[in-house]
């Protein structure tokens, strides 16, 4: 009934490899990662900053012991940093040593416009990637390039292949993985994002972030790692301008333990809020309003049995 | 028998596909961008997948169908609604379809007539289940609080209008892009095209290829005051807004009194009466109270991540009453400053000789505007584009 892909046998096998990573999957993302693979579509994700986008393709290339090609997009990105470029000086000098070769004046430059004298981008670079395994390509923040990148990529990921108008069509041996990124800066245009399985990375849940925490920073104690988690749940839930993702909790977690904290408590807390909070109102608002409150929940939560359910119980 | 078995298998998968297309029926009339594209999509997925697993289904379904996080919340709905039926029958009937895609089935032909009968009183229930949703999710007209009739400027004075916010956007809206095109002009040479031209290989001469940063369009956001101490001034306002728009057309516009409402899509109309009539209907609160800061944050936290980047001019048409929460509204425009490019405040009252700021809200936000400016008339149109020649950038 199910076939599988030859880099992965099943949506448990994607959810295993990555625990073993380190990345903690949900059902869902572990579905459309694998899916990605074997539909060959790329996977464009979106969520809050520090919600693990970017990790997502770096523990994908550490599972499949493959290549990771990252493109950081900015506003102004073109086809020459992207894709190829002439190097222009190597050009230059091979006409001139022609030349001095005393080469025939029809037959000079003839050669300079070939592989040799192209500088391979990244995105040129995934494509011709060799090997058993396809690389895993990533086009990071994908909102921070500009319209006319945009458009060029529909090209690039509908097809795979790259045309240079020198030398011919280069296509893909292998499909490489494919992963988009964004922060939502700005919508993407539809037609990108009809390409491409879409998912949108939310919060974890308590037992999720648990998990990861655990996973992240060995060595701390569940009862520290509970609290830490519940306290970060308690505070997304506060009117903030910034509400701090995984990543903080993680930085949260591995401060909070080189300072060999046993538990939460308002000191503690107080001192390493610019671990999770990197705005001064955000900081504000929960100083003089209810920092203290916050961890007294945080704590009583603690002591029901278990770590299972939501605040307020 | 195994004539039999294809046949049940060619009608069981027409089954499914059927519930599927049903399924992005009742999709398409909440509103969530389906195609067929994805439809198929979603199909190739059942190769892969285990659709007797509804986590697998939802899983697969979302991913394909769903390309926007404000869509999830809707698709779960209607995922909810279409799918789940006591009997579960549609789920099962899908199952003994994959299956028998690879292996005999014996069972299926027991079960199929029985399943084809549920099928059939099932698909009945479907379509009436999604014309519920349908009615259930159906956009509900907004409130008529209060319309307002919008007067006129004279045909002189509005073509003047015009020309001057002409002259006041071109000032504010170009801003050279970190694209390069090709210029005459000797900034940068551009190697490739030089390259390209040959001109090196050649003893008579060097052609010289030259590129510069392209000129591009600022975006702009109006957010514009429509509460009742700005009435008097909302016909020129409006012309204001149109003028923009023909200039730049992808301008954001905003009208608040007590809340904001982004009115660029009705703006699309054709006609300028059947875009106000459009306007007048969605926005409930025209020349009701004014709270800036509830507008300001009801902008930040839903608009402007969309609408803004780091090279977009805000600018705000308001006479600062403001009956709202001060520390509020200073918290609001300390993000809105914070994250464009330049903030504008263009204020009517400022127009009057003996004009102080010295109302709450002027006295909040001024710390963080770039520009404070007076607009009443077209002189101080006029006047707006001389003063912002001379000081912009």
């Amino acid at each position: 009934m199910r076939s599988g892909s030859p880099l992965f046998d099943s949506i448990e096998d994607i959810e295993h490899k990555f625990a073993d990573q380190g990345y903690i999957t949900d059902r869902m993302l572990a579905t459309t990662v694998y899916l990605s693979i074997v539909l060959g579509k790329p996977v464009f994700l979106e969520g809050e900053p520090g919600v693990g986008k970017t990790e997502i393709a770096k523990v994908m290339a550490k599972v499949l012991g493959s290549e990771l090609i990252r493109l950081q997009c900015y506003e102004g990105l073109d086809t020459h940093t992207a894709l190829y470029e002439w190097n222009y000086p190597r050009q230059m000098l091979e006409v001139r040593l022609q030349e001095a070769r005393g080469v025939e004046k029809d037959q000079i430059g003839r050669n300079i416009f070939s592989e040799e004298f192209l500088l391979k981008r990244p995105l040129l670079s995934a494509i011709q990637a060799e090997g058993d395994v396809p690389p895993v390509l990533l086009i990071d923040e994908i909102d921070r390039s500009d319209e006319e990148f945009e458009a060029f990529l529909l090209e690039v990921l509908s097809d795979f292949q790259i045309t240079i108008p020198e030398i011919g069509t280069i296509k893909s041996k292998q499909r490489p993985v494919v992963i988009l990124t964004s922060n939502r800066t700005r919508e993407l245009h539809d037609a990108l994002k009809r390409r491409c399985l879409y998912h949108w990375i939310d919060y974890p849940t308590f037992q999720k972030e648990m998990r990861i925490v655990e996973a992240r920073v060995p060595g701390i104690q569940d009862r520290l790692s509970g609290q830490i988690c519940r306290f970060m749940e308690l505070i997304r839930q506060e009117d903030l301008y910034k509400r701090p993702g995984v990543a903080e909790t993680i930085d949260w977690a591995q401060a909070l333990l080189s300072l060999s904290a046993d538990e939460l408590d308002p000191d503690v807390v107080y001192a390493t809020l610019g671990c999770i909070l990197k705005f001064k109102g955000d900081i504000e608002k929960v100083q003089e309003a209810n920092l203290k409150q916050l961890v007294d929940r945080a704590l009583m939560s603690d002591g029901n049995a278990g770590y299972s359910s939501g605040p307020g119980n | 028998m195994s004539n039999l078995a294809t046949q049940q298998q060619v009608q069981h998968r027409k089954l499914l596909i059927d519930q599927m297309v049903l399924f992005f029926r009742a999709l398409h009339h909440a509103g969530l961008a389906v195609n067929s594209a994805n439809l198929i999509d979603l199909c190739r997925c059942f190769e892969y997948i285990d659709i007797s697993n509804r986590n697998e289904f939802y899983a697969a379904a979302r991913t394909t169908i769903v390309s926007h996080q404000s869509d999830i919340a809707r698709f779960d709905e209607i995922f909810e609604q279409f799918w789940q039926q006591p009997e579960k029958v549609l789920l099962n009937a899908s199952e003994g379809d994959e299956s028998d895609s690879v292996e005999g089935n014996e069972e299926e032909d027991d079960k199929a007539k029985v399943k084809q009968e549920q099928q059939a009183d099932d698909d009945e229930g479907d379509d009436v289940a999604a014309h519920d949703t349908l009615s259930e999710l159906a956009y509900s007209a907004d409130e008529f609080l209060m319309q307002k009739d919008l007067s006129e400027m004279s045909a002189v004075e509005v073509e003047r209008a015009r020309e001057l916010i002409k002259e006041f956007i071109s000032i504010i809206a170009n801003y050279k892009s970190r694209r390069y095109v090709a210029n005459k002009k000797r900034a940068r040479l551009d190697f490739r095209r030089m390259m390209r031209r040959n001109a090196m290989f050649e003893q008579s001469g060097i052609f010289m290829a030259y590129k510069s940063r392209r000129i591009k369009k600022t975006k702009l956001v109006l957010l514009c005051d429509v509460s009742g101490s700005m009435e008097r001034y909302s016909s020129f306002f409006i012309e204001f807004i149109y003028a923009l728009r023909a200039e730049l057309p992808d301008t954001e516009v905003g009208v608040f009194s007590t809340r904001m409402t982004m009115i660029s899509e009705q703006l699309q109309a054709k006609s300028v009466e059947e875009s106000l009539a459009q306007v007048s209907e969605q926005v409930h609160d025209w020349a009701g109270g004014t709270n800036i800061g509830g507008c300001l944050r009801e902008f930040n936290d839903r608009f402007a991540r969309e609408m803004l980047h780091s090279r977009s001019v805000v600018i705000i048409l308001s006479d600062g009453w403001d009956r709202g929460d001060a520390y509020l509204m200073r918290e609001e425009m300390e993000h809105l400053h914070s994250r464009v490019h330049k903030l504008l405040w263009l204020n009517p009252l400022l127009g009057a000789a003996d004009y102080q700021p010295i109302c709450r809200g002027m006295q909040t936000a001024l710390p963080y505007l770039d520009y404070f400016l007076p607009v009443h008339n077209l002189e101080s149109l006029a006047q707006l584009a001389r003063t912002l020649r001379t000081v912009w950038r």
